[in-house]
């Protein structure tokens, strides 16, 4: 192939014609978008709270609402009994109480909530409730889960899921090896730390049914799960997902909603639930702690032979997201951007009475590529080669099959990063920087594989509206939530190409569970989604706006959809007839409408394994690193993202960057710690993530050609950006310093204590 | 928290949005709660409510000043400006404008305060240089961007206006 894909910088200059503003963007900067938690304006409107546990593990003995009920300006106190369907929910399974009845697992167990006239009353009836527990030992980390000693959480006891994977003969392999490398590695408790906390209402209507418009990733999910918990129909309950302050995964579970849900219920008012960000801490979904341990041998050419990862993820008290967690992991874990002959990985997911861990942008994907990274690093500097001749040496290429057989889809030969990272601008570092004064300079790089959609064949299917309004509008929508990621403007992009109109045509829906169901806004897939329905429903909807417009003009000239209506393809350049004439030239009934449902792409495999769909990333990145505080400071990123065409740059490079600042949080900033299921911190005084002062210099170059006879062009590039950044950091770290921080986030002080030990131990 | 410090006993008056306001309040109360709650003012964001990540920054005389930490009391007599008393203002505009142009918002919910503080310091100093307006920026926080666009506005706004 004499086609050979190049990285292009995507800035404005490179991308003038794709470059515009996010529709939403006027809005929004002049703070005029409103979101789930400005819902103030209901008559009557009530505020709730809700009561968390006050033991990480305890038995309840009696819960008395009276007195908080009694309160003046308390509306309804609601407990498990005001249930009126199914007391549980998850999207996996439905193993969590939406109120304890008999026992608390976590800090975070919801016991009862209030609705009263003001938050300061709801606030001081929580104080009212009077709950009798009886304390149980606790499980405070994965290590004692396992123990054959532990308390069972749940029923089927502490290990909610294990995972096996890889092929050959892993001891047979590692007896083959000349250089062998192994190390422990641990990732941290993040916190998604959404600007705008959980929050929404619930509104009840006319007819007993309940209204939401709430924070969430999926208003279908959300409505499923919230009727049988309310004991209504599915048609009584709407939930619509507004466009809201962040989501990156935290949102894919319930949060308030059934309480508020219930409380409204119970109240025939709205209910306004809006956590403050104790409350998000103490309730909220974290990132996976994860420890591991590694083992990676190549033979005397650098070649890898034997790959093996055991890991444990801390997933709290119930299981979220959790199997599915395990599961991308894992499937990052067996080093799937390299050629091995001999891969195991262990995985065991094990419920403790902390924070409970779901989804997380990256996924688990980015915590097992930490590892897998640093390993490579590790043998290369053992077997005397460059990291990036080391996997030169042994990256797969887009035909190979996946690590367990199956068929994926790579956009382009990995080759093509790596070379673009070699070639990065970063590696030259100016030699007064190298080693001035108190500062070291370095730099690292790593590689990064990401799947689109929910992958390992689990159920994943999407779905789309089209249909001429009467004012004339195209109107298009989507169950996808806009949470900043820029679904919107991909949307927008997207159908002016598909369907030959402008912008100012479309009448863009999203997030209503009345509306159609696209899947959850997760796995990056709402892109994806997005072509493919838009690839579908084109031919069908132009063929009957054209036919329509034939019939009204009684013309038999040929036409063609274009922006503000039909235009004539002879001559060019003459418009035949608005979308607005068209709309009020038919009855109501006769407007086109189309509706689509279908499969996400998972390839030609009965058994699908992993994601079909790949993307690829390196990430370059140089530090500077202060010898006197053991502090990091990002200078510069540089990443080189292959993710198929860009629908709409500013929203791509600000996903990649997002993500890439994300993740260095996690590397080198974030946790929560825990101590016997109690929480170390509760509030952003303690839990720091990235400033402007901190934030690095980057650059964001693009891989848009994908290889022949791959269908899909259009990929969903949300959890990119955080893949390779982990290890390409601590890389750098190692370049400056000659330490490499195997437990994130990699604080100064340990860092500095490891410098300290190195200088001390030099002869 | 107990009701009895909210309890509206103290007679507030202060400018909100240019508009002088005459209440009873707590002295307690907090100025994001009169706000967001009473007035109905939703611009001002609630993040941390310990004025750790600038979501709910207001301007209090001129300056850029979380409303989460502000009781009633300490308005009294003085002058604040949400968001949307400084929609209308050019300095606010070039702003947002420019927040527009380098695509440096996502999910948005930071940008009421981030605007705020920007425009304060460049009210407090129309020929604030790149770093003073970083410096400005210290108190507010962005999850979604990684900041690299906001890095491209403070540029932007750091050049002085040709006809300045």
């Amino acid at each position: 192939m004499n086609n050979v894909p190049t990285a292009v910088p995507l800035d404005q200059k490179h991308f003038a014609e794709r470059w515009n503003a996010r529709p939403d963007s006027t809005e929004k900067a002049y703070g005029l978008q409103q979101y789930p938690t400005d819902e103030l304006h209901w008559p009557g409107l009530l505020h709730g709270r809700i009561l968390r546990s006050a033991w990480p593990h305890a038995h309840i003995l009696h819960i008395d609402l009276s007195q908080a009920r009694s309160l003046p300006g308390v509306r309804a106190v609601v407990c498990a009994e005001d249930i009126p369907g199914t007391n549980s929910y998850g999207i996996i399974f439905r193993d969590q109480p939406v109120f304890c009845t008999d026992r608390v697992r976590f800090l975070g167990d919801a016991i009862a909530a209030v609705a009263a006239d003001s938050p300061e009353i709801a606030a001081h009836a929580l104080t009212l409730i009077k709950v009798v527990y009886e304390p149980l030992p606790n499980i405070g980390d994965s290590q004692q889960a396992l123990a054959s000693a532990a308390p069972r959480l749940h029923p089927d006891g502490n290990l909610l899921d294990s995972s096996r994977l890889g092929h050959g003969d892993i001891d047979a392999g590692f007896a083959q090896c000349s250089y062998i490398v192994d190390r422990r590695y641990s990732t941290p408790r993040q916190m998604h730390v959404f600007m705008e906390t959980e929050g929404g209402v619930a509104i009840p209507e006319q007819d007993g049914s309940l209204t939401f418009r709430v924070g969430c990733q999926s208003g279908h999910r959300d409505r499923d799960q919230l009727a049988d918990i309310l004991g209504l129909p599915q048609h009584k309950v709407r939930v619509i997902g507004l466009s809201t302050g962040g989501g990156f995964g935290g949102k894919d579970e319930l949060t308030m909603q059934p309480a508020a849900g219930l409380l409204a219920l119970k109240t025939g008012r709205p209910v306004r639930i809006h956590y403050d960000r104790q409350e998000s801490t103490r309730a909220g979904i974290k990132r996976h702690p994860i420890q591991m341990f590694a083992r990676t041998g190549c033979d005397a050419e650098g070649r890898l032979i034997a790959h093996q990862l055991h890991a444990v993820l801390d997933t709290g008290a119930y299981a979220s997201l959790g199997p599915a967690v395990l599961t991308n992991f894992s499937d990052h874990a067996a080093a799937p951007l390299y050629r091995i002959p001999h891969v195991e990985v262990q995985g065991q997911l094990v419920y403790t009475n902390n924070s409970v861990a779901g989804a997380f942008r990256g996924f688990g994907g980015n915590q097992a590529t930490f590892a897998v990274e640093s390993q490579l690093d590790k043998l290369a500097l053992a077997a005397g080669l460059s990291p990036a001749e080391l996997r030169r040496r042994n990256l797969r290429t887009p035909d190979d099959d996946g690590v367990e057989g199956q068929s994926q889809q790579m956009p382009c030969h990995p080759n093509t990063l790596l070379n673009a990272a070699i070639a990065s601008p970063l590696w030259q570092i100016n030699p007064a920087d190298a080693e001035h004064g108190r500062w070291l300079s370095g730099v690292g790089m790593a590689l990064g594989a990401q799947g689109n959609g929910l992958g390992n064949g689990l159920p994943d299917s999407g779905g789309a509206s089209l249909r001429l309004t009467k004012q004339g509008h195209i109107q298009l929508a989507f169950g996808f939530i806009e949470y900043g990621q820029g679904v919107v403007a991909a949307v927008q992009a997207l159908a002016c190409e598909a369907l030959g109109c402008s912008a100012e045509d479309l009448d863009i829906r999203l997030g209503d569970s009345d509306g159609p169901d696209s899947g959850p806004t997760s796995a990056s897939r709402s892109t994806v989604i997005a072509t493919e329905a838009l690839r579908r429903l084109r031919d069908d909807w132009q063929q009957q706006l054209i036919q329509l417009g034939k019939s009204l003009l009684g013309d038999h000239r040929a036409l063609c959809t274009g922006a503000g209506g039909l235009w004539y393809d002879e001559p060019k350049g003459k418009r035949a007839i608005s979308y607005q004439a068209l709309a009020s030239g038919v009855k109501d009934l006769s407007l086109p409408a189309l509706k689509i449902h279908f499969d996400f792409p998972t390839g030609p495999d009965a058994q699908p394994k992993g994601r079909y769909l790949q993307l690829l990333i390196a990430t370059v990145a140089r530090v500077r690193v202060d010898r006197f505080t053991g502090s990091v400071k990002v200078s510069h990123l540089h990443h080189i993202a292959a993710g198929g065409k860009v629908i709409h740059p500013p929203s791509y490079r600000g996903q990649i960057e997002g993500a890439a600042v994300m993740g260095m949080g996690m590397a080198l900033l974030e946790d929560v710690p825990m101590h016997n299921g109690e929480y170390q911190l509760d509030n952003l005084d303690a839990y720091l993530i990235p400033t402007l002062a901190d934030a690095p210099a980057q650059q964001v170059d693009v891989i848009e050609t994908i290889v022949a006879g791959d269908q899909y062009p259009v990929r969903g590039i949300g959890e990119l950006g955080i893949e390779a950044i982990s290890p390409a950091l601590m890389a750098a770290i190692q370049d400056a310093t000659g330490i490499r921080p195997c437990d994130l986030p990699a604080r100064p002080a340990a860092l500095l204590a490891a410098m300290t030990a190195a200088e001390e131990n030099l002869p | 928290m107990s009701t009895e410090n909210t309890t509206p006993n103290m007679q507030l008056n202060f400018t909100l949005n240019g508009q002088l306001l005459n209440m009873r309040v707590g002295p307690a109360r907090r100025l994001l709660d009169i706000l967001r709650l009473d007035q109905g003012l939703t611009g001002p964001k609630e993040g941390c409510s310990i004025g750790r990540c600038g979501a709910c920054t207001i301007q209090l005389d001129g300056a850029a000043v979380p409303a989460c930490l502000l009781l009633a009391y300490q308005v009294q007599g003085k002058e604040v400006i949400t968001v949307e008393g400084l929609r209308s203002k050019p300095a606010f505009q070039r702003v947002a404008d420019s927040l527009i142009e380098h695509g440096a918002l996502q999910c948005g919910y930071c940008i009421p305060g981030i605007a705020t503080s920007l425009t304060a310091a460049l009210t407090q100093r129309p020929n604030a240089s790149e770093g003073e307006l970083e410096q400005a920026m210290h108190g507010n926080l962005c999850r979604c961007t990684g900041y690299s666009g906001l890095q491209q506005v403070i540029k932007d706004l750091a050049t002085p206006a040709p006809n300045n």
